[in-house]
């Protein structure tokens, strides 16, 4: 095989690895984004409600 | 850098909300004035006698305007005085009338103990050395009591008085 060959291949090679990642299908993260959305309303809500008990009073 | 959508989607909520808070906080610190209810004046634990508004006849409920009045409470373990009516008995329970301006200052000669007054926002704590003082209105009329909610000893759970808030 000569030297320009073996280059050709190599960088060949690259491009599809770039293309691979890029194609990378995004994790699902359906159940992290409901857990994460539960806590922070739970803490929205549970602040509001002592702030609106120290209002009200 | 790559986010994720939902990512994106939770850190503007947390961000987002951080501000809310932090605003909040400091609006009600820097804007309102709110500090801790026992930041300002200090006296001696051992004789808190010798502070004017914790001397014998100065206990109690006075009024010192025309809708204003001030209560002063010597808190130790495990009872809240609050001076002697006019047979010489502790008094046990005091009134005011609703809508009043009221600054509740006390303090305690012993060790801490809580001041609530439930079911309202007058709620301290009593440090030996330095006297708690909360301003308030109290606009609903009824029976409120004064509890220790600070546990301070065998007799803790004893330690009340009642407040009337009278129309
Ligand atoms: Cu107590």
């Amino acid at each position: 095989m000569s030297k320009q060959s073996a280059l050709k291949q190599s960088s060949a090679h690259d491009v599809h690895e770039v293309e691979d990642i890029e194609t990378h299908e995004e994790p699902n993260l359906k159940g992290t984004f409901a857990a994460v959305m539960f806590i922070g309303v739970f803490i929205v809500v549970s602040w509001i409600g002592v702030y609106a008990l120290y209002m009200y009073r | 850098m790559h986010v994720h959508k939902y990512e994106k989607i939770w850190l503007t909520f947390g961000i987002g909300s951080l501000l809310v808070f932090l605003i909040v906080l400091g609006w009600g610190a820097f804007y309102q004035g709110t500090q801790p209810p026992s930041c300002l004046v200090t006296l001696n634990p051992q004789n808190v006698q010798a502070h004017n508004s914790f001397k014998e006849e100065n206990l109690g409920v006075q009024q010192v305007g025309e809708n204003e009045y001030v209560v002063n409470v010597l808190a130790s373990a495990f009872n809240y005085d609050l001076g002697k009516d006019e047979e010489g008995a502790p008094v046990k329970k005091i009134r005011i009338p609703a809508g009043a301006n009221v600054t509740f200052q006390a303090t305690t000669s012993d060790v801490v103990h809580g001041f609530h007054l439930s079911g309202t926002n007058v709620n301290m704590m009593l440090e030996p050395g330095y006297i708690s003082d909360y301003e308030t209105t109290l606009d609903n009329p009824g029976e409120y009591t004064l509890v220790c909610n600070e546990y301070c000893g065998v007799g803790h759970h004893m330690m009340s008085a009642i407040v009337e808030v009278y129309e």
